[in-house]
């Protein structure tokens, strides 16, 4: 067999043109998803065998334009630029082909390989909208292929005449478009003086000249150190002046109208909308979808659902694996001997690995409810819905449901604010997540408010400690907005895309890219950690106390002759012994180390080393002050646990308050901190966030141990 | 007279941009240029953001980058409702 030619492929287009599904079509499972250099942007590569090819498509993230204005765009066009792929396929969405012409232009003027993929061409031809295709490729300089993702038709077609325009068998025009004489005179000066300069030989001058005219500041850095700058820029005033003094307007500006009036001529040539348009389903859906009065129940309703798929559905499933690791820690221990690799292995790395795994069904879960609503379209109308009351916040509409989802876990909810485009706005929503008291700190309250106030005072304490996550969260926001984020501040300019209903196919491969992804990064940093604080709390071991322990063993063993009382007793003897060496491994030491500066909270140091092994997960803080308290296995349920914490002297309403809130406040556990660093992709801001968030609890939790000690 | 002053069932027309940098950017992408016409499909529940449509497109942006598009009032008030007959008389982006 000969080798495979290789087909470098780039598919770029517009947000919602059915870019990934054709993408998907094309390349089956053959993909994987990384990041583009230096962004946290997912990049989704694969390839298909085709013919004697090998064709790999890179699917660039859906823009509407080229500028240098928004990092999708930059990365689309630097990939473009430094990769130089063969060939590079513009996917346009056939029902809303007006619209989707302005990149095409735009990608024309950076005269690459161009082929167009006129997609969705089935609903063209169901919508009675007659386009004339040959005619249309006169005016573009390039072959035009009719394909539809969904009814997989085309596709060979397609992958035909990628394999033609590689071999030179089709030839890509690469047509000018033209522009006002005052600006067609510029480019062409600016071009002639480019052309002196052999470095810029990986651009298209031409294309550098227009983005020159644009103020695309990027361009800007690149060419201003060279000496023929100094014309340029002269050339630039001059176009400058002129379109002011003619068009009252920049060339900025003149030069956009000038695509549009391109693709508006195109139009009018080659497209004929049916003569008596019928409304589509989009309007009659919005119609009520979106009314003033059904407008937001709706939304509440589609949020209600989503979390109760991730969660109700999810919980079995996560208590399912839980038993299964049980199960699997509990065979391994009883393969083993007694030792410190028996440890390693259950207690390390089985309880590490499982902890990774047990949010897989949450994230899976999550991620079909988000991916169905973000290609049905409804997604886009859920932040149009909400905008209002999330941008007094400094956040976006869009940040809505990754924080609803922050109540069930952070770990998926961080994970969903991928949704969000900007930066600033992610960050922020990210930082308000974990504010959200999530599953993993309800039995941390369940216990306290349980143990020391009356159910009807418990439910309300509770619903205090949740309130007061949801309004510090949003204030922090607010803050962060206004200080640390404020640069970066996202136009609310958003298209409604028409509903569609999504292909199964796509919401499953992006929800198994997103898990694949959650393992692969984060969990990796997750199960370190794990592994971390487990050796903290084993580590250094008093040697003595396992003495101790056998000696107390063997007492047992001669002196009480009934069985049941002789193993009660037995794991009384453990409890103590384990407990003490908790107190002399490193997070015993931890604890007591911070002891001077939890007092003031009405923490003592067995608080501290909860506080600390709670880091691994919050609900460990239950099951460590069961240690603690020599007690073994406890849950929150647990009403052993909960009377001796009642009769505890160190321990009283005020202290249960101020713990509640601290948990609610302090650092985040480390699965989702290795998730918040994933997705901010720099430990800077994560530290800072770990700062800001101790340094509340601690405030909080002082003021409310104090509040608490005057009233109760 | 701007975007934002306009109310749900105007149609208008583009005369021109106020906005600057990446909101004008934005807008000009979107296919906002001079003498596009739209009309005002409705307002968030809340109040804010607002629903235009043109040449396709439904377009969602908030009071503040409504701001930054100047318009001229074009037919009469009520004549590009969301759904409703008067659409035969006049096509949008032709």
């Amino acid at each position: 067999m000969t080798a495979l030619k290789e087909v470098k492929v780039a598919l770029a287009g517009n947000p919602n043109c059915g870019k990934s599904s054709l993408f998907n079509a094309l390349t089956g499972l053959h993909q994987k998803v990384g990041n583009f250099s230096g962004v946290t942007i997912e990049k989704h590569e694969g390839y298909v065998d085709y013919r004697d090819y090998r064709i790999r498509f890179v699917d660039l993230p859906g823009t509407y334009s080229l500028t240098a204005y928004s990092p999708e765009e930059l990365v689309t066009r630097n990939y473009l630029i430094e990769n130089s792929p063969d060939i590079v396929v513009n996917v346009l969405e056939g029902p809303n082909l007006e619209r989707n012409l302005l990149l095409t232009t735009q990608l024309m003027e950076m005269e690459v390989d161009l082929l167009v993929a006129l997609n969705m061409f089935d609903e063209v031809q169901a919508q009675g909208i007659e386009i004339d295709v040959k005619q249309l490729q006169c005016l573009l300089g390039c072959h035009i292929v009719p394909t539809s993702a969904k009814k997989k038709q085309g596709l060979d077609s397609l992958l035909d005449h990628v394999i033609r325009v590689y071999e030179k068998d089709i030839e890509v025009k690469k047509n000018k478009l033209a522009f006002r004489p005052e600006l067609d005179r510029a480019i062409e000066q600016i071009t002639e003086l480019f052309s002196h300069e052999p470095e810029l030989g990986k651009y298209n001058l031409r294309w550098l000249a227009i983005k020159l005219l644009e103020n695309d500041k990027e361009v800007y850095n690149v060419v201003r150190q060279y000496p023929a700058w100094v014309k340029i820029e002269l050339i630039l005033q001059h176009a400058m002046r002129e379109t002011e003094a003619v068009y009252k307007a920049d060339p900025e500006i003149i030069i956009t109208e000038d695509r549009h009036a391109f693709i508006r001529g195109a139009m009018q040539e080659c497209m004929k909308l049916p003569r008596d348009k019928k409304q589509s389903p989009t309007d009659y859906i919005d119609l009520i979808v979106l009314n003033r009065a059904l407008g937001l129940p709706i939304f509440l309703f589609v949020v209600w659902v989503i979390f109760h798929m991730t969660f109700t559905l999810g919980t079995p499933m996560m208590d399912g694996l839980d038993h299964l690791f049980g199960a699997l820690a509990d065979t391994v221990t009883s393969l083993l001997p007694n030792d410190t690799l028996r440890s390693v292995l259950v207690d390390g790395l089985i309880a590490g690995v499982g902890g990774v795994l047990i949010f897989l069904p949450n994230i899976l879960l999550l991620f079909i409810g988000l991916s169905f609503l973000e290609a049905s379209g409804y997604m886009a109308r859920a932040a149009f819905v909400v905008d209002k009351v999330m941008h007094r916040f400094g956040l976006h509409g869009k940040s809505f449901i990754p924080m609803i989802t922050g109540f069930g876990c952070s770990i998926p909810a961080i994970m969903a604010t991928r949704t969000l485009k900007s930066r600033s706005d992610r960050l922020a929503t990210i930082m308000v997540i974990p504010f959200m008291s999530c599953g993993a700190k309800l039995p941390v309250y369940v216990l306290l408010a349980g143990a020391f106030f009356r159910p009807a005072v418990a439910a309300n304490v509770m619903f205090g400690i949740y309130m007061l996550g949801i309004v510090f969260g949003l204030f922090s926001a607010l803050v962060m907005k206004k200080t640390v984020l404020k640069s970066e501040s996202e136009p609310f300019v958003m298209e409604l895309p028409p509903y569609r209903w999504p292909s199964l196919r796509s919401v499953l491969v992006q929800a198994k890219n997103k898990a694949m992804m959650y393992l692969k990064k984060a969990g990796t940093i997750i199960l370190l950690a794990v592994l971390l604080i487990w050796t903290f709390s084993n580590y250094p071991k008093n040697p003595e106390l396992d003495v101790e322990l056998d000696r107390q063993i063997a007492v047992i063993e001669q002196t009480i002759v009934d069985e049941e009382q002789k193993a009660h007793a037995i794991v009384e003897a453990e409890n103590k012994i384990n407990t003490a060496q908790l107190e002399y491994s490193l997070a015993g030491r931890a604890g007591k180390l911070l002891e001077p500066v939890i007092k003031p909270l009405g923490f003592d140091w067995r608080i501290g080393i909860a506080l600390v092994t709670g880091l691994a997960a919050k609900e460990v803080v239950v099951s460590t002050m069961g240690t603690i308290y020599s007690l073994g296995e406890t849950d929150e349920t647990s009403s052993e646990l909960k009377t001796i914490l009642k009769n505890d002297p160190a321990f009283d309403q005020a202290t249960a308050l101020s713990l509640m809130v601290f948990v609610l406040l302090y650092i985040p556990c480390v699965a989702a901190v290795g998730v918040m660093r994933k997705e901010i992709g720099e430990w800077k801001s994560v530290a800072f966030y770990g700062a800001y968030a101790l340094s509340a609890a601690w405030i909080f939790s002082f003021i409310t141990y104090r509040l608490a000690q005057l009233v109760v | 007279m701007l975007l934002s002053d306009l109310r749900v069932g105007d149609k208008a027309e583009v005369t021109g941009l106020l906005a600057d940098s990446s909101v004008r950017r934005r807008i000009l992408d979107m296919g906002l240029v001079k003498g596009t016409r739209f009309k005002v499909l409705r307002v968030a529940p809340l109040g804010d953001p607002i629903e235009i449509f043109f040449k396709g497109v439904y377009l969602s942006l908030r009071k503040k980058e409504a701001a930054g598009v100047q318009v001229q009032k074009k037919g009469d008030v009520g004549d590009g409702m969301p759904i409703g007959s008067q659409r035969s008389r006049w096509r949008f982006g032709s």
